[in-house]
């Protein structure tokens, strides 16, 4: 210890100066590490930075974004990653299978049911395990209903960003039935850890299947009224319509997968692309725009609640008896190999590719994240726009910062 | 299936099988994927293309990796347009990057393992000719492994801060803590008293895949000393 306090009082106002913790420079404090950067961060005449974040009400997370702007109008701008950064791959290496769900869960953390499959569906294609239909079914059940809070949430952010208040109030109402329903089902609201290797953690109990009935009866009214709302509100219309236009070609060589290409009139969805788990057997339409815009984004959310809430109807007429769980021993040892799964979030293709080297541990667990790749259109989309419709068209790709920063 | 997509709908169906109510699921590997690439690049690959689950897989050095992803991007009888993942590997001795590929044309994933980049300088092209979406990917696998990835305009870290040094994905990443021992073999991390520096134990690390729950598993320096048991025991 030197003479030097170690608390200084908050009134000095040094701290303020000096603390990186309070001023984030737009422009980082070390030399260019690549031209694309050194390009970024010098400006030509007339040219200034804004520092969007990491604590923006519209950032959906912990995002920075450094914008640089020419009078009202975005030129071009930065993404800066890394706030929400945990290094989940390097923990579920080492933990066993089973802890890398929960590990997962917090990724997507509005559809969490999504993220936390990762390590379930590797895991089950590398020890060739057949899951009961039961267990399938009520998974489809699950991530279904998952959907559909998600979106509806989605529908309500995005009116948020753009300054109307009411659509998130009823977007809430609607997420709120399905995570109380799924709350009963699986003892948490958020963070399912409901899904396991071989199966779910418990069968449909009375009171999920109480709320559900009751909820079939009214599904999604509610986002229907709210869209009511939006759909050809003059304001919502003229700030989504037309902005924010991603290509079939800039889509695909982007990797952008979800709602934001099927927008753009590609009909890939991996339930139907590459089918996984009992989707085969359930009829569903791949609903697709081609106009691309964030308009056409936010109609074909809407879209998907309808066919989500068709497929909850056909798993709950053909749910079959049985087991929710194979057998399997209590310290798994995944038997050595590669395996690759991929299925449909509400933002798009979620991936993991596991190698197992034969121990109870995942010698390497890859995660695949759509909203990565959807941010990353961010910076193709925006340039040309003004200001404040950054925020629109960034709402209307739906990150997940969670996923984003792993 | 109704006015859905038309891609991928040559799969066989599941619903098909009426004789029993339960569809059985046999593994779709696409023989005629595999005939084709064997045809085309039966000089460029390092090993046969096989094929596991619904995923087909072919090994390339980083040498032919451009002609080979290009061919499979541009050419009429392969079209994977969809870079589903790009993934950086570290085997404990080498390191790999790893593509899944989607097509149209094909049931299976295709997976290309670009095998063999030397963990001194790792080196191998970007495909961001292909996919710009790439860009990003290749700028994880860069800070997580300190892949190289040649034509990429901005390869800088994403996550971790600019000044970092290390790599933690690789196998050589040594952990703070005992955080990285196996629950299998008795001790929750958790549990693992506080150990100082001065009590010699250094975390166990994973340098090389192998068989068996204490395979591949040393301490530096130490040989045979990986007694799992005296864990949670501090001192001499």
């Amino acid at each position: 210890m030197t003479g030097e306090p170690r608390v200084r009082s908050l009134d000095d106002p040094s701290i303020m100066v000096d603390s990186p913790a309070t001023i984030i420079d737009a422009v980082p404090p070390y030399p260019p590490r690549t031209e694309r950067e050194a390009e970024f961060y010098s400006l030509k005449d007339g040219e200034m930075f804004v520092n969007l974040g990491p604590q923006h009400p519209s950032t959906h997370g912990v995002l920075r974004v450094v914008i640089k702007i020419d009078g009202e109008q975005v030129v071009d701008l930065d993404p800066v990653l890394g706030y929400l950064h945990r290094g989940v791959e390097k923990i579920c290496e080492n933990g066993d299978w089973h802890h890398a769900i929960s590990n997962c869960d917090p990724l997507e953390y509005i559809a969490s049911m999504f993220s936390e499959a990762m390590p379930v569906l590797v895991a089950e294609k590398l020890l060739d395990l057949e899951v009961p239909r039961r267990a399938d079914y009520i998974r489809v059940l699950a991530w279904e209903l998952n959907r559909i809070s998600s979106h509806a949430l989605f529908i309500g952010w995005l009116a948020l960003d753009l300054g109307g208040i009411t659509p998130i109030l009823y977007g809430f109402i609607e997420r709120d039935e399905i995570v109380e329903m799924l709350a009963a089902l699986t003892g948490q609201k958020l963070l399912f850890n409901y899904l396991r290797i071989g199966g779910v953690n418990g069968d449909l109990n009375h009171e999920f299947l109480s709320r559900l009935g009751d909820w079939m009866s009214r599904a999604g009214k509610r986002i229907e009224e709210s869209s009511k709302l939006m759909n050809e509100n003059e304001i919502f219309v003229g700030r989504t319509r037309g902005l924010g236009v991603l290509t079939r070609e800039a889509a695909l060589r982007t990797c952008v997968t979800g709602p934001p290409l099927r927008a753009t009139g590609i009909p890939y969805d991996v339930r139907r692309a590459h089918p996984y788990s009992v989707y085969p057997e359930l009829e569903f339409d791949i609903p697709t725009r081609t106009e691309g815009d964030s308009y056409a984004r936010y109609l074909l959310h809407l879209d998907e609640i309808r066919e989500s809430i068709r497929i909850i109807d056909q798993v709950l007429h053909q749910m079959p008896d049985g087991p929710v769980m194979a057998k399997l021993p209590r310290l798994l040892r995944v038997p050595p190999g590669r395996a690759w799964v991929a299925f449909e979030s509400p933002r798009g293709q979620y991936g993991a590719y596991g190698i197992s080297d034969g121990s109870d541990q995942p010698f390497r667990f890859r995660i695949h994240d759509p909203s990565y790749f959807t941010l990353q259109a961010v910076g193709q989309l925006v340039p040309g726009h003004l200001v404040a419709d950054t925020m629109a068209i960034m709402a209307s790709l739906d990150p997940i910062m969670g996923g984003i920063d792993k | 299936m109704g006015s859905g997509p038309t891609v991928g709908s040559d799969r066989p169906s599941l619903l098909a099988s009426d004789a029993s109510p339960v569809p059985e699921r046999i593994p779709v590997t696409d023989i005629a994927l595999q005939r084709r690439l064997t045809e085309r690049f039966s000089t460029q690959l390092l090993t046969a293309v096989s094929a596991r689950h619904d995923t087909t897989e072919i090994i390339v050095g980083p040498g032919e990796l451009v002609s080979v992803m290009s061919a499979l991007h541009d050419d009429a009888e392969f079209r994977f347009e969809l870079l589903a993942d790009l993934a950086g590997v570290d085997t404990g001795v080498v390191l790999q990057v790893v593509y899944h590929l989607w097509s149209p044309l094909s049931p299976d994933w295709l997976r290309v393992i670009c095998d063999g980049l030397p963990r001194d300088d790792p080196r191998l092209p970007s495909v961001t000719f292909l996919w710009n979406g790439a860009e990003w990917a290749e700028r994880e696998a860069y800070d997580m492994f300190g892949l190289i990835f040649e034509g990429n305009r901005d390869l800088r870290r994403i996550y971790m801060p600019p000044d970092y040094q290390s790599f933690p994905l690789r196998k050589d990443f040594l952990m703070p803590d005992d955080a990285s021992r196996s629950p299998g073999q008795g001790v929750r991390p958790i549990e693992v008293a506080f150990q100082t520096a001065e009590s010699g134990r250094v975390p166990l690390m994973r340098v090389s895949p192998g068989t068996g729950s204490l395979a591949g598993w040393t301490r530096p320096g130490e040989v045979g000393a990986g007694d799992p048991d005296s864990g949670g025991q501090v001192g001499p």
